[in-house]
């Protein structure tokens, strides 16, 4: 048994490097939310505090925080059902046709990924001011459309072709139309593909910096970049930064959890057999 | 005019020829069975007949009307699949519902129908379970439901109980049978399992590599079998099959020698063979249940080599001087310890004789 017991040492000790990576900086943060500037610089670092809420106050007395989580959250929410409304029949049509050219576009969509953002962020810039959409809501939708798109087609893909082919063709039999094989039988099987396209898709727009750095400038600066604004001058308001965060992260994570839901895989069990 | 008629039927996936040129007829009302071994194209027809899958060549028609490229859901066709392939996320009310609710079906309507057909298959208790919850012989009897509510012209069934134990099978294979009975509908059924085909079919469809080998009565393929394949597969435990010489033919019948049989063996003839010379090799088919230890007009010794116990009846293997193996139902328990030699006795005129290419004679 001394082998045994090493093992499960050495998965504590895993899980607990695991835990210190992913699980102290949130804590962290959101603990640091709540403590006054003095507590936040005392060194030692304090465990034990009175908790404030001026921070929060603080936050959400700016303006411009509060101006910058409605933006994110419009072009995180057009953004991403955009790309699901576009990307599902597109999945289907992937999942269940042949057509010349099927193979290429299917390349296309992963080989779009391997171009590092960086590089098409001054092409887009130029494209953007020309247009005259610097600054808008639509631009960033529609550059965060093209990351998001192809992330729902290949999942949603995926998860049609796993639905037998046998349910399409009864429903053919008993004379559903494609649109209604596709509304009815793939849609709600492929829930689970698409709910999960969807946090991705929703999680990348909330967080993305580089493209909302480059294309906006006052009016609908997103909360990333809220956030790294404060990163400027000779006293950090660490409180208020640590608040922001938190404010940020939130919505992400009730999104996360309300959709995580409808990711219970097994829904196609029972169809056959 | 057949109720349902195919034409020279042809189908190639690339350019493998998988359906070689089938023609079939079925009355409207009768229960047609295709049967044959796995990968003859069976399913193949059926799907083309559904309108799954496009004809290579040939027609279909259905109630008069060519339906060769009619779309699916146009041919009033209802099939159950092996798998069922009810949909998962519906209840068993919404699947048997959803053709009717396609074709845009009063609501009140619905219910009637659903109720109906509920009635007809006993699962009125279970409506508002999803698949999942269900046995398998209830999500046999929910395809079914689905395909009877619509009330189609045709119904079309793929190997439906292969997924089912052998007692539920028996069991469903007599609630078919009398669904097919209560409903006068025209039915077309798949299935590998002669004794699935023999009970319910009115007419089988023997197919092999994708031609049709014979089409008749379950009794008229037991009886007069156009070929060797043929009565090899319908009737069970398969017929035995020795190899033996003509040595004269008339008009009346032949007489034919193999060194297993006590005298030459004089039998009448069914088929229309061409020319019989005598010293042609010919095949001489018994069935198992035709051989007895006593009596018969004809006798063959053997030597015994396995005796296997049904409880109420034993079958016997046995084997001729030649190699040529022999099998036997016989009623009780009669166990042969294995090289003990034995004859058995049969009645010429329930011989079967083959010609060299294993058709009928
Ligand atoms: N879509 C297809 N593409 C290529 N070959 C196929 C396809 N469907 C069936 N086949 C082939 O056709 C033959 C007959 O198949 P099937 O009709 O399913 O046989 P059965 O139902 O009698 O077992 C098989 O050899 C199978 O491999
Ligand atoms: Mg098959």
């Amino acid at each position: 048994m001394p082998s045994r017991s090493a093992g499960r040492l050495l998965h504590g000790l895993g899980l607990l490097a695991v835990f210190a990576v992913t699980v102290f900086p949130t804590y962290w943060m959101v603990s640091s939310s709540f403590k006054t500037q003095s507590d936040l610089l005392a060194s030692p670092p304090v465990w034990l505090f009175t908790p404030t809420l001026a921070n929060y106050a603080d936050v959400f007395a700016d303006q411009k925080v509060v101006n910058a989580v409605v933006n994110s959250l419009i072009v995180a929410v057009f953004s991403t059902g955009l790309s699901v409304l576009l990307g599902t029949p597109a999945a289907f049509a992937l999942a269940r046709y042949d057509f010349r050219g099927k193979s290429d576009l299917w390349f296309w969509f992963i080989s779009n990924r391997f171009v590092s953002p960086i590089v098409l962020a001054l092409p887009i810039y130029i494209l953007a001011r020309n247009l005259g959409l610097l600054d808008t809501h639509l631009v960033l939708i529609l550059v965060y459309i093209t990351f998001i798109l192809p992330i729902v087609i290949w999942i949603a893909t995926d998860q049609f072709r796993s639905i037998p082919k046998e349910l399409e063709e009864a429903a053919r039999l008993e004379g559903a139309s494609q649109f209604a094989i596709f509304w009815r039988i793939y849609l709600p099987l492929g829930l689970p593909g698409i709910a999960v396209s969807a946090i991705f898709g929703f999680i990348f727009s909330w967080n993305e910096l580089l493209y909302a750095l480059v294309l906006t400038r006052r009016d609908v600066q997103t909360a990333p970049v809220v956030a790294t604004s404060f990163m400027s001058g000779y006293e950090l308001p660490w409180g208020k930064i640590m608040a922001t965060g938190t404010v940020i992260v939130l919505p992400v994570t009730i999104f996360a959890l309300l959709v995580s839901r409808h990711m219970v895989r097994g829904l196609t069990m029972g169809a056959t057999k | 005019m057949s109720y349902l008629r195919l034409e020279r039927i042809e189908k190639r996936f690339g350019p493998v020829s998988i359906i070689r040129g089938v023609d079939i007829a079925a009355e409207k009302g009768e229960f047609v069975v295709f049967v044959g071994p796995s990968g003859c194209g069976k399913s193949t027809l059926l799907r083309m007949i559904a309108g799954l899958e496009e004809v290579s060549g040939g027609d279909v028609y259905i109630d008069g009307a060519r339906v060769t490229q009619t779309e699916p859901a146009k041919r009033q066709v209802s099939m159950v699949f092996q798998s069922y392939a009810l949909f998962p996320h519906m209840s068993v009310r919404e699947n048997i519902a959803f053709g009717l609710k396609m074709a845009k079906v009063p609501r009140a309507e619905i219910d009637r129908q659903v109720a109906e057909a509920a009635r007809i298959l006993q699962m009125e208790p279970l409506l508002d379970r999803r698949p999942r919850q269900l046995s398998g012989g209830q999500r046999q009897r929910v395809a079914i439901g689905r395909a009877i509510v619509r009330h189609p012209k045709l119904f079309l069934f793929d190997e439906p109980l292969s997924n089912l134990d052998a007692e539920l099978r028996a069991q469903m294979r007599v609630e078919i049978a009398r669904l097919h009975r209560e409903l006068g509908v025209t039915m077309v059924y798949v299935t590998h399992d002669q004794v699935e085909a023999m009970t319910l079919a009115d007419r089988i469809v023997v197919l092999r590599g994708g031609v049709v080998e014979q089409i008749g009565a379950p009794q008229d393929l037991y009886d007069r079998p156009a070929n060797t394949f043929v009565a090899g597969f319908i009737g069970s435990p398969k017929m035995n099959f020795l190899k033996g010489r003509l040595e004269s033919a008339d008009a009346a019948g032949v007489t034919v020698g193999h060194p297993a049989l006590a005298a030459p063996l004089r039998v009448a003839r069914h088929g229309t063979a061409a020319a019989l010379v005598p010293g042609a090799e010919v095949t001489l088919g018994l069935r198992p249940e035709h051989l007895a230890l006593e009596g018969g007009g004809a006798r063959i010794g053997l030597t015994a080599d396995l005796s296997e116990s049904l409880g109420g009846s034993t079958l016997i293997h046995g084997q001729t001087r030649t190699g040529e193996t022999v099998s036997l139902q016989v009623p009780g328990r009669r166990m042969l310890g294995k090289g003990e030699t034995f004859s058995v006795g049969f009645d010429p005129a329930q011989a079967y004789l083959f010609d060299a290419d294993g058709r009928a004679l």
